[in-house]
């Protein structure tokens, strides 16, 4: 058993006093992301350098406490929120660009370094780092490595993983490896592969290499506004269809439309069942022309009206909408609990009814946004917390989307991870030696002592059986005490 | 559900507590992280807008007294509000802050001699023109003093950096008389003093008026008018700035037309005085009819139809006072008036983050306020301006140490200044 205070000790050593953080109301910032979930770590420390990372991963292992890595902490699906205390180790401090290589189209950045600011600076080379969260403005590379994440625009470039070459790590044993490079065709075991979307269950990235592209030369971006949902969803399917690849299809419900337009006032069209955002990029000519193409599948499907954004501020404007539309739902209710599920496309139409059962008889409204290319779905339960059982229902609803997603052919994660409350249904896609193989990897990467961010991804996890003696041994120890 | 008795947590006065609905509109998405300028330069959650809400939350769900810890992480919100303008939720983070505050001075865990005294000076100087003006006088005078030279030399650093914030070129304080002039057919506007602007900006008072009266307009200034009462509600002295808003109510009320201002922190005060005076039983109505006549002098010229234009051709950037640029969302007026007056815009890095001065910040967070004067150096040395332009007092002074700090030759100007300049150089022609 170790005390607090040699905790503090061993992590002062590792990086320093101002990198240590300790007091309770201080930590008390840091026992949530973006979700519902919450946790006070025991200590967090923000270290500036690789080098510091390891010490503090060390000193932890050396003390057996539990480590849970924090980029922003933006992240829907609880994966920054240390769930059995310990240390949470932040990448705040790590967020120099240290290379932009225009010719090679390739940059090398800390993990601390936001989504969108790693796009600021590559855009004076005219190069942009595609995959888009909604949340880029704020969450970090490392977070998205560790979450593989996706966004609006990975419909037709791809997520994460596929703008990933490099990463090194500190791994969940202490040690700094290199996994892939920064050639853009790897060979042998991809061990980058198998870190991006681990969840920072395998260890902590320091450095990533990312690939760039460039600024495509034209973007037009338009707005199609349905009567219902399941018109257009049926014109997303046939948009693709007909051969449009759009660099991206989002969709947001009535419940979405009205909290967007109270807090931003985009002009989508109130009245709409539906409406539909497609962006189109490439060269001029092309993009003229699969324009019309979206615009008179979109009218055939049953649109009422197609808003194409005549400038550069327009277009802004109906982006800000969707990537501000989930935290503006914080309008209709306190909280909010968001289901991550992807279908096949041409399930959309068919799933968003059942989810439309599914809220009926729980009672409970659903907002929905989507990546409607990608069939990656987002709906959203609206509740109040304060509400007694009112997290159980919400827990209870989201396990019945997620089911309905999973018996309509598709998955449990689009791009937020499995994180803590969605590991128990792991089991409804793989075996038991399935599971049993994945954690088979986690032993290489040094985490099978199950201290790096203990209770994600694996049903009962690691580690996670301990949760309530754990619990109880720190009762029994007093306040000062460390498990 | 809390009841009402719980409600209120651990709040020194919970009637005056900030909303519990407030508090729980925040999600806690985190999008507000990049927009904060203290979590830029500490990378710590404690110092995010996120974890500022979280603290009080902790004291409204008892969870943790007010700690000098809590008091400290407030105090060094700048209150420049960027993240109440990209917050999705709408969370009213100034209301909350300004609340928080006001919880601060009933309770404060330490430096109380500092708050009192900060109170005082607000309550009995700030707020009172005689008084201000026999202070700033002499302050005034050594604006234009030819010693300054030798204080740069002897002063040691934080003095030496106050005395590199006063403005040289402002001339004698402005009286309210001044403001009478332009066409008596003219759209009738009413000028708004302020405390500060009129002792130490008196030239700046006297630009905006000749660029109003060229613009058109028949100006005016009510006597009667006092503070706006901004830094009085940011240190969370609500009810001192209640009774400020009340006396410029009232003496705006006999006279007609906008009311224009030309500090974005005295306008965004006055365009909320009807959330300040909320509840007041016969102010509520007379705050909206107020605000509702507020405009800033930049958004009130570019609504006009017909502006003279300008040949200034200086190579110029473009700083957003955050109350204007964050709390009232003027960003392109400026921009556009300078552009049709001539000058050469250079875009900055940063251009809308806080500069550090926020009101009285500077006095109580040096550090983080030094930090952020420079950063705005940095991208003043790399951008190479002729001229500096702002809407907002306190930016004014941070930029006049920037300067120096960035080694670069600019004026600091506001952008009546830059109007006034460039429409008398103009002679006339209107576009």
């Amino acid at each position: 058993m170790t005390t607090r205070r040699e905790l503090l000790a061993a992590l002062r050593r590792a990086v320093g006093e101002d990198a240590v953080i300790w007091r309770p109301e201080d930590l008390a910032a840091y026992e949530y992301d973006g979700t519902v979930e919450r946790s006070v770590p025991h200590a967090v420390v923000l270290p500036s350098t690789a080098g510091e990372v390891q010490a503090a991963v060390r000193a932890c292992l050396d003390l057996g406490v539990p480590i849970t890595p924090r980029g922003a902490g933006t992240g829907l699906s609880g994966g920054a929120v240390p769930l059995r205390r310990g240390v949470v180790i932040s990448t705040a401090r790590m967020r120099r660009v240290l290379e932009v290589d225009p010719l090679d189209r390739v940059a090398v950045v800390e993990p601390g370094v936001a989504n969108l600011e790693l796009s600021r600076q590559a855009a004076r080379y005219g190069l942009y780092y595609p995959p888009d969260p909604s949340s880029q403005a704020v969450c970090t590379v490392g977070g998205n490595v560790a979450e593989n994440a996706g966004g609006p625009h990975c419909l037709a470039l791809g997520v994460t993983q596929n703008f990933v070459l490099g990463v090194e790590v500190v791994t969940a044993a202490g040690e700094l490896r290199q996994l892939g490079g920064r050639a853009p065709d790897a060979f042998g075991f991809d061990l980058r592969g198998a870190f991006i979307g681990s969840e920072g269950t395998l260890g902590i990235a320091t450095k990533v290499v990312v690939r760039l592209l460039p600024v495509p030369p034209a973007v037009q971006t338009m707005l199609a506004a349905f009567p219902t949902v399941g018109q257009a969803c049926e014109a997303v399917s046939s948009i693709i269809a007909r051969g449009v690849i759009p660099s991206a299809m989002e969709m947001m419900d009535r419940l979405c439309i009205q909290a967007v337009e109270a807090r931003f006032r985009v002009g989508y069209p109130e009245g709409a069942g539906a409406v539909l955002l497609v962006e189109l990029d490439g060269l001029a000519e092309e993009v003229q022309a699969d324009a019309a193409r979206v615009r008179a599948e979109c009218l055939e499907r049953g649109a009422t009206a197609v808003r194409v954004a005549a400038s550069d501020e327009e277009r802004a404007l109906l982006w800000l909408g969707r990537k501000g539309a989930i935290p503006a739902l914080g309008r209709l209710a306190p909280n909010y609990y968001i289901v991550d599920g992807v279908v096949p496309r041409s399930r959309l139409a068919a799933v968003m009814e059942r989810v439309a059962a599914v809220s009926e008889r729980s009672g409970l409204r659903i907002a929905n946004v989507f990546h409607a290319g990608d069939g990656n779905l987002h709906p959203l339960i609206l509740f109040d917390e304060r509400e007694p059982g009112a997290g159980e229902r919400v827990l209870a609803t989201a396990a019945e989307i997620l089911r309905v997603c999973v018996d309509e052919g598709g998955t449990l994660s689009g791009e937020h991870g499995i994180g803590a409350e969605k590991r128990e249904f792991m089991p409804w896609l793989f075996s038991e030696e399935d599971l049993a193989t994945m954690e088979r990897l986690r032993d290489v990467f040094g985490a099978d002592g199950g201290l790096f961010n203990p209770c994600k991804v694996f049903p009962g996890g690691t580690g996670c059986g301990e949760m309530g003696s754990h619990a109880a041994a720190v009762r029994a120890a007093g306040p000062d005490a460390y498990v | 559900m809390a009841s009402e008795r719980e409600r209120g947590g651990r709040w020194p006065e919970p009637a005056a507590a900030p909303a519990a609905a407030d508090l729980a509109r925040c999600v806690h998405c985190g999008l507000c992280l990049t927009a904060c300028p203290t979590y830029l330069v500490t990378g710590l959650e404690t110092e995010s807008p996120r974890g500022r809400i979280q603290m009080a939350r902790l004291i409204e769900e008892g969870r943790s007294q007010l700690t000098p810890a809590i008091q400290e992480h407030w105090s060094r919100c700048l209150q420049c509000r960027a993240c109440e303008a990209v917050c999705p939720s709408g969370v009213p983070y100034g209301r909350i802050q300004e609340r928080a505050r006001a919880q601060v001075q009933a309770q404060p865990a330490s430096g109380r001699a500092a708050l009192r005294l900060r109170r005082l000076v607000l309550r009995q100087v700030v707020a009172r023109p005689r008084v201000l003006g026999a202070v700033l006088a002499p302050v005034g005078r050594f604006g234009g003093w030819r010693l300054r030279g030798l204080a740069e030399r002897l002063l040691p650093g934080r003095l030496r950096t106050m005395s590199r914030q006063l403005p040289s070129n402002q001339g004698r304080p402005f009286r309210l008389e001044e403001a009478a002039a332009g066409n008596p057919d003219g759209e009738p506007v009413q000028l708004f003093g302020g405390c500060v602007m009129r002792e130490l900006f008196g030239e700046t008072h006297r630009a905006t008026v000749r660029v109003l009266a060229r613009a058109g307009a028949r100006v005016g200034a009510p006597a009667g008018q006092r503070c706006c009462g901004a830094l009085h509600a940011h240190e969370g002295d609500l009810a001192f700035a209640r009774q400020l808003a009340k006396a410029n109510i009232a003496a705006f009320e006999g006279s007609a037309g906008a009311i224009v201002v030309n500090s974005a922190g005295c306008g965004a005060a006055m365009k909320e005085y009807p959330e300040l005076l909320a509840g007041e039983p016969g102010w509520e109505e007379r705050a909206a009819a107020f605000a509702a006549r507020v405009r800033d002098l930049a958004e009130w010229l570019a609504a006009r139809p017909r502006l003279p234009r300008g040949a200034l051709g200086v190579r110029t950037v473009y700083q957003d006072a955050c109350h204007l640029a964050h709390v009232q969302g003027i960003r392109r007026e400026p921009r556009a008036l300078l552009a049709a007056a001539g000058c050469e815009l250079v875009e900055t890095e940063g251009a809308d983050v806080c500069c550090g001065a926020a009101g009285l910040y500077g006095l109580v967070q040096p550090g983080m306020s030094a930090e952020l004067r420079r950063r705005k150096a940095g991208s003043f040395a790399a951008a190479r301006p002729e001229v500096i332009v702002t809407g907002n007092p306190g930016c004014h002074l941070q930029y006049l140490a920037a300067v120096q700090e960035a080694g670069v030759g600019a004026e600091v100007l506001h952008l009546a200044e830059v109007l006034d300049r460039a429409w008398r150089a103009d002679g006339g022609a209107s576009g």
